[in-house]
């Protein structure tokens, strides 16, 4: 498909410079609830240390799409997927890879903030304590949420209940927990779309420092959002009522927001989209 | 359609920019006539345009701004507005160096000329007139495929210059002209060339607007590839 897989800096899967971060190369991603294909044939080279946002339509599959990317897909009862999702030179769809691990090594945030309720400390340290953490934990908890530019806000009050911060303030201690188990990947499914204009600042200066040591994928319905913080840009696209989703357009955001090479991809960044 | 608004505001935007260039043009026309006639009341009448023209010129960069602050446009749309602010420049600069002809003609109207040199500017005029007419419909209509001859007309007006200042630096035995009107065609043969290339430059940002290509080559890219084509 023209222009779907993106003709710059093939690098997806394979580790940063120095090989300390891997990205992930998508190949031929199907997705299924039952049998209705809900997505079909993506392929998509992710590279590390980089944002690369998913925009497009409601219903075009980019939920669906990063959900496989960390096999949260298939716990959907009846839903499947096939083809292969590489992180650095392992198919996580292998039928030897453990979903569970797969999914601590390829975090997701969500578009609610959900913490525990639990203490902020204990939000951050749970998740590394049943992963077998055996370092400092104390330590691990203000690396986790200074990580995630919460640190200095609850830095005092750390048994405080998470279920008491802001909406920004919670969306970033999911960010925080998520690093404590010290993942490869970030994926975030609209992680500012419920919070206000302040908050959703903070979280994309957050994510600016993040990609320096993570990958990071973000769905996200604003625009203005995906060109201010991604480096690529996927716009998804459906053709016609009833069929699948699928990748239309996958480049650098500063060639997807100022001449894309589809018309259905430049309706839709210039908002004249239906 | 979603947006309408910001399309009826870009298309107004589109507007006024073609409502400038037209009466930029219309400066230039009554300036070659008067050239060509030696009417220098006809001259007289476009002195202190380039005062209206610099403060249309002005609204149109705010109007740009505003819009670039308020919807923040993408792709296309953010390609007609970078595109609009650069052509509005062309069409001032372009204004502002007619009225400085027209100024010429007025203070030289009694004096000797030399009458080679005269017609090497009449001729420059004339060329300049037909650039900035093209490169302005080409802007209008986003015809880009005209482009592509824009660059070989230029390179006539670069021959045509270069004609005219070697009559500057040899005059004709016995019919030089008057000192000052020599030194003011020497002026003017510069503003005709750079009239020229306004209109050329109006012409390649067409093409950076249609094609999105980079502008310091959209032109020479975009014949490139129609050559390789062929």
């Amino acid at each position: 498909m023209a222009g779907a897989s993106g003709e710059r800096g093939r690098t997806g899967g394979k580790p940063s410079e120095d090989g300390s971060t891997l990205g992930m190369k998508i190949e031929q991603l199907s997705a299924f609830y039952g049998d209705f294909k809900a997505l079909t044939d993506v392929s998509m080279d992710i590279q590390a240390n980089k944002v690369t946002a998913l925009i497009g339509p409601s219903g075009c599959g980019k939920s669906t799409y990063i959900r496989c990317l960390n096999r949260m897909h298939e716990v959907i009862p009846g839903a499947h997927a096939e083809g292969h999702v590489r992180l650095g030179d392992e198919d996580i769809y292998d039928k030897s890879m453990d979903p569970v691990k797969i999914r601590r090594r390829i975090g997701m945030v969500f578009q609610k903030p959900n913490p525990f309720s639990k203490s902020i400390y204990e939000n951050v340290a749970w998740g590394a304590r049943i992963n077998g953490y055996k370092g400092d934990m104390a330590e691990l908890v203000e690396r986790s949420l200074k990580q995630a530019a919460l640190w200095e806000e609850v830095k005092d009050r750390l048994k405080a209940s998470g279920l008491g911060l802001s909406g920004g303030q919670q969306q970033r201690l999911c960010i925080a927990r998520t690093l404590a188990v010290e993942p490869e990947v970030i994926l975030m499914d609209e992680p500012a779309s419920a919070l206000d204009p302040v908050s959703t600042q903070k979280i994309e200066d957050t994510m600016e420092q993040l990609k320096q040591s993570y990958t990071v994928v973000i769905v996200t319905h604003n625009m203005q959002q995906a060109a201010r913080i991604s480096d690529y840009t996927g716009f998804f696209y459906i053709e016609n009522m009833g069929d699948p989703g699928r990748l239309w357009e996958f480049d650098e955001t500063e060639k997807m927001f100022s001449n894309p090479d589809r018309k259905e991809t430049e309706d839709y960044v210039t908002g004249r989209f239906g | 359609m979603p947006r309408e608004t910001f399309q009826q505001e870009l298309d107004a935007l589109l507007s006024e920019v073609l409502d400038l260039g037209g009466e930029v043009e219309g400066t230039l026309e009554n300036m070659v006539q008067a050239m060509e006639e030696r009417d220098a009341a006809l001259a007289e009448k476009e002195l202190g345009v380039d005062v209206r023209y610099k403060a249309r010129g002005a609204e149109i960069d705010e109007e740009c701004m505003i819009l670039q602050a308020r919807q923040a446009p993408v792709a296309r749309d953010l390609r007609l507005l970078y595109t609009a602010q650069a052509v509005t420049n062309h069409l001032v600069r372009s204004g502002t160096l007619t009225e400085h002809i027209c100024h010429a003609l007025v203070d030289t109207a009694e004096c000797e000329r030399d009458e080679d040199l005269e017609a090497a500017l009449v001729e420059m005029a004339r060329t300049a007139r037909r650039l900035f007419h093209e490169g302005l419909d080409i802007f209008r209509s986003r015809d880009i495929d005209r482009a592509r001859n824009l660059q070989a007309e230029d390179d006539k007006v670069d021959l045509l210059y270069s004609e005219a200042m070697n009559l500057i630096a040899n005059p004709s035995d016995g019919n030089a002209g008057a000192p000052e009107w020599r030194m003011r065609a020497a002026l003017m043969v510069h503003y005709l060339e750079r009239i020229a290339d306004h209109g050329v430059d109006i012409g390649g940002r067409t093409v950076f607007l249609v094609t999105g290509e980079r502008i310091e080559s959209a032109m020479q890219q975009y014949i490139n590839r129609d050559l390789r084509e062929e």
